[in-house]
């Protein structure tokens, strides 16, 4: 009989708790602040998404019109000017031949004692590889998708890489580039090079020569917040 | 016998304790939001509101200029020189001029470990892009989206132009909010310093960055 009555103590105890905890935590989860904020800011960012996605789709579709309209043989220059300077701005899908070039962390196991930090992939090794494909005359450049255009950085937040204002890229990262491919690839793996740097500290480097690459467009700000063109 | 049914009592309210504790934990996993998450949100969702915002602008100029180079000849190469300088702009084709910073870079005489070399200015450079800079240029040479920073000989290439030292680093973008970006603890202008080179950062309300000079014609580059 004692026997009994302890048990239904120790369940009542049990059952309380259960109770309580399940209560706490359901309270703490779904009410929380940080939930409920980001619940309605993911809510609010895919509404804003679309619209940008729509917007996105207007004004390629007003650029192309203007184009048509304005296909007058006596103003070719113009329009090859204007092209031009679109591909450099980066507000244009552009293709060509290139190369693509993967990079991912290192795959060698860490021995006991040796830094972690050195076989992963920095920001720094990111902007060397892009530069190095600069100087080996890349006409345009994308990350993961991204364009990469005259203010376009590179930062490493954790193992995601943030570019053109926030945008996070996740390994492996794949940089493409239209540009002569042979001088980019003999650029690259240069004796002493970026590749053979990388590689080091294990990090995993593969390049492939691609006849027609697509470049997408990215997104250029209509007007500079602080920069404003010189008159005269 | 009634021992049995207590034990078999507790036995079932703990199972299924660990049953909602574990259905607890999984719904945290899998919807559960840390704070800095709405942090992060924001910080998204304030960019997509900014690119919005341009998209729209950038949507009614082309409007406008549609509708103009449909009136005729004249107004559609006019409608097209203004797009042209419009793009060239944001392409780094012409000077620029407003508030921002000079970052002056110098190897110290002697006592130096080391040199200015190319991925240290790379490195200023991406802070400062980092941080908002609009419009960049380095010894006269403005920075575009094919600019290349790199060591090739005894000098620093630019655009295919060698510089030398001392580097001028100009930036337009907001001044106080770039100089904070280099100069934070444990950032680019200390670790520089702690090698032997000395660079500092000036804030400036107008200053002018040069256009690009170089090609602008593309051999391998197709608009579809």
């Amino acid at each position: 009989m004692k026997g009994l009555y302890a048990a239904m103590a120790l369940v009542g105890l049990l059952l309380g708790l259960m109770v309580a905890l399940q209560f706490r935590m359901t309270r703490d989860i779904a009410q929380s602040v940080p939930v409920q904020r980001a619940q309605e800011l993911s809510a609010r960012l895919a509404a804003v998404r679309e619209e940008r996605g729509a917007l996105e789709e207007r004004v390629e579709s007003l650029r192309q019109q203007l184009d048509a309209v304005t296909a007058q043989p006596e103003l070719t220059v113009l329009r090859r000017e204007l092209e031009q300077a679109r591909i450099l701005a980066g507000v244009v899908e552009v293709k060509g031949p290139g190369v693509e070039v993967t990079l991912n962390d290192s795959n060698q196991p860490v021995q006991p004692g040796q830094n972690p930090n050195l076989y992963v992939l920095h920001d720094e090794d990111v902007l060397k590889v892009l530069n190095e494909l600069r100087a080996a005359g890349a006409e345009a450049l994308a990350i993961n998708g991204q364009r990469l255009g005259p203010t376009s950085e590179i930062r490493c937040v954790g193992p995601t890489i943030l570019t053109n204002r926030n945008k996070r890229l996740v390994p492996p990262f794949v940089i493409t580039a239209i540009g002569n491919p042979d001088t980019m690839i003999s650029a690259l793996k240069m004796r002493g090079g970026v590749v053979e740097t990388l590689q080091v500290w294990g990090i995993q480097v593969t390049i492939r020569k691609l006849n027609e690459v697509t470049i997408p467009a990215g997104i250029a700000p209509v007007k500079f917040e602080f920069a404003q063109p010189v008159t005269s | 016998m009634s021992r049995y049914l207590s034990i078999t009592a507790v036995a079932l309210v703990l199972g299924m304790m660990v049953v909602q504790q574990f259905r607890i934990t999984g719904f945290r996993g899998a919807h559960g939001i840390p704070a800095d998450r709405a942090q992060e949100l924001t910080v998204e969702l304030k960019q997509l509101e900014k690119e919005r915002a341009d998209l729209a602008a950038e949507a009614e100029d082309l409007e406008k200029k549609l509708a103009q180079a449909q009136m005729g000849y004249n107004q559609a190469a006019e409608a097209l020189r203004t797009e042209i300088a419009k793009v060239r702009l944001l392409a780094g084709l012409e000077p620029v001029r407003g508030r921002g910073v000079v970052v002056v870079v110098v190897p110290r005489q002697g006592t130096g470990v080391f040199t200015v070399r190319d991925e240290d200015l790379l490195r200023i450079v991406n802070e400062l892009r980092g941080a908002g800079a609009e419009a960049l240029a380095i010894n006269g040479q403005r920075l575009i989206a094919t600019s290349e920073i790199r060591t090739s000989g005894a000098h620093i290439n630019v655009n295919l132009i060698p510089i030398a030292p001392p580097y001028r680093i100009l930036a337009i973008g907001n001044p106080e909010y770039m100089k904070n970006t280099l100069e934070i603890k444990g950032g680019v202008v200390e670790t520089l310093r702690e090698w032997g080179i000395d660079i500092a950062v000036f804030t400036r309300d107008d200053l002018t960055v040069p256009g690009y000079q170089g090609k602008t014609s593309f051999e391998y580059a197709r608009t579809s």
